[in-house]
């Protein structure tokens, strides 16, 4: 027969009461200051929790690879695993060399063309997904101490992952590409239509607010318009399967395949810099170090 | 030495559900062992130390997830609070009991958290709880059960709840 438990006294249970209601209060009413609060905790929370993170990740990394390598498929895996790296790398060269071309002709005309420097980036591995399931996230190695801060853009050679939400000493989440609440400025390559990707429920993107004129058709490629938030431009994005055109609508919407399998990411880059801003950053830091004459 | 366990409970939990519970995952749905454990504290422990844990647990996942830091904290401590309280009103629980109720817990948290999404309009809502809200329940409430029966069957349960 079970019992009831009455181990805890009347004075624990009304403190427990107690600290819950303030806490229920605070958070509505002084949310910043309680979130402001706890951010001083989380760096060093960050790197205790990174210690077992790090190490079953690994683990779990080591089973797969040696499950991939040597029960699986021995020879086949490798040789599959370095074309694909080669198809991805292509992927993103070809991308690049399409932007290019188009971007050469119009760019060329203008008299006040500007050379761009690389932007910086900063390679990541990827030992997590998101703890609940309500977000499409992943969990990178690195985090603050190694200069990653949220609104950073992330990818892989072959396209857009997605974007870092989330930083603690040690770790940092990135919001990809297909959940609902990311929103990513987009170009159509071809016709240069700009509009808003984001997620969707069922784990794919769509492309949002294209003018009504536009001449998009299934299978033009979308990549970013590098105007705003943490990517430059001309990343590979996703590739149009359908279009939304509907009656009386401002707009029109087109859904997108992710050009990453984000379901499958090991590794990934992070954006430090985009375009343009490393050579102002180096100029200022060249100022600054010189000794003046 | 239960401070030390709790700790230990707390960082464990990242790993186990941030790299390896996705291995076990249904259609892309994975239980919420944070939940659980602030279920099972709350009732073993009793509401203060539920309410404690629930929110290290809550505040520690946030730092892994996209989601908000007050949602996590609100049911994760909240859970932990309620099966602490609610478990001195039974006089005596079952696998199947706890599962259930861990199952409506979960749903009502989930539902919270759906709520909390502003982008969402009725029909993407309806989508949202019918494929991830509600198997994340049942997933829970089977989760939660499963562990209260290996406990049960490994250690005196009664013992435990009254100690």
């Amino acid at each position: 027969m079970w019992m009831v438990n009455s181990r805890v006294s009347s004075g624990a249970r009304r403190l427990a009461f107690a600290c819950f209601a303030l806490l229920v209060a605070a958070l509505f009413l002084l949310p910043g200051q309680i979130q402001g609060l706890l951010q001083y905790l989380d760096g060093p929370v960050g790197h205790v929790v990174r210690v077992p993170l790090e190490a079953i990740a690994s683990i779990d990394a080591g089973i797969a690879d040696r499950w991939q390598q040597y029960v699986v498929l021995q020879g086949v895996w490798e040789e599959n695993q370095q074309l694909r790296k080669e198809i991805e790398w292509l992927r993103g060269q070809n991308n690049q060399l399409r932007e290019s071309a188009t971007a050469t002709g119009r760019l060329t005309t203008l008299l006040q063309f500007k050379e761009q420097a690389l932007p910086t980036m900063v390679a990541a591995q990827v030992i997590g997904r998101d703890a609940t399931n309500r977000y499409r996230a992943i969990i990178l190695n690195k985090g603050e101490s190694d200069g990653i801060k949220p609104d950073m853009g992330v990818i892989t050679p072959a396209g857009v992952v997605g974007r870092v939400v989330k930083t603690t000493g040690a770790s940092s989440v990135v919001l990809l590409v297909t959940d609902p609440n990311n929103a990513i400025a987009g170009l159509i390559q071809r016709t240069r239509d700009e509009g808003i990707v984001e997620g969707t429920q069922q784990g794919l993107a769509q492309l949002k607010y294209i003018p009504l004129l536009s001449t998009l058709r299934d299978g033009d490629r979308v990549v970013t318009s590098g105007l705003v938030g943490g990517f430059p431009r001309g990343l590979s994005i996703g590739t149009i399967t359908h279009i939304d055109k509907q009656e009386g609508a401002l707009f029109q919407s087109a859904e997108l395949m992710p050009e990453v399998d984000v379901g499958r990411v090991e590794e990934v880059l992070v954006i430090q810099t985009s375009y343009g801003q490393p050579r102002k950053a180096v100029v200022e830091a060249d100022l600054l170090g010189k000794p003046s004459p | 030495m239960k401070f030390i366990f709790y700790v230990i409970l707390v960082l464990l939990l990242v790993p186990l559900q941030t790299t390896l519970l996705p291995h076990v995952s249904v259609w892309n749905i994975k239980p919420d062992l944070g939940l659980v454990a602030a279920a099972l504290t709350g009732l073993f422990a009793g509401e203060l130390e539920g309410l404690l844990v629930g929110l290290a647990i809550g505040w520690v996942l946030s730092l892994f997830s996209a989601g908000e830091l007050w949602l996590s904290l609100l049911t994760n401590g909240g859970v932990g609070l309620l099966t602490g309280f609610l478990g001195r009103q039974v006089s005596k629980v079952t696998s199947i009991s706890l599962g259930v109720g861990l199952l409506l817990v979960s749903l009502a948290s989930g539902l919270l958290a759906a709520m909390n999404f502003k982008y969402l309009d009725v029909s993407q809502m309806w989508w949202m709880v019918e494929s991830i809200v509600l198997p994340q329940a049942c997933f829970d409430g089977a989760v939660g059960a499963g562990l209260y029966w290996l406990l049960s069957q490994r250690f005196d349960v009664t013992r435990l709840r009254i100690e």
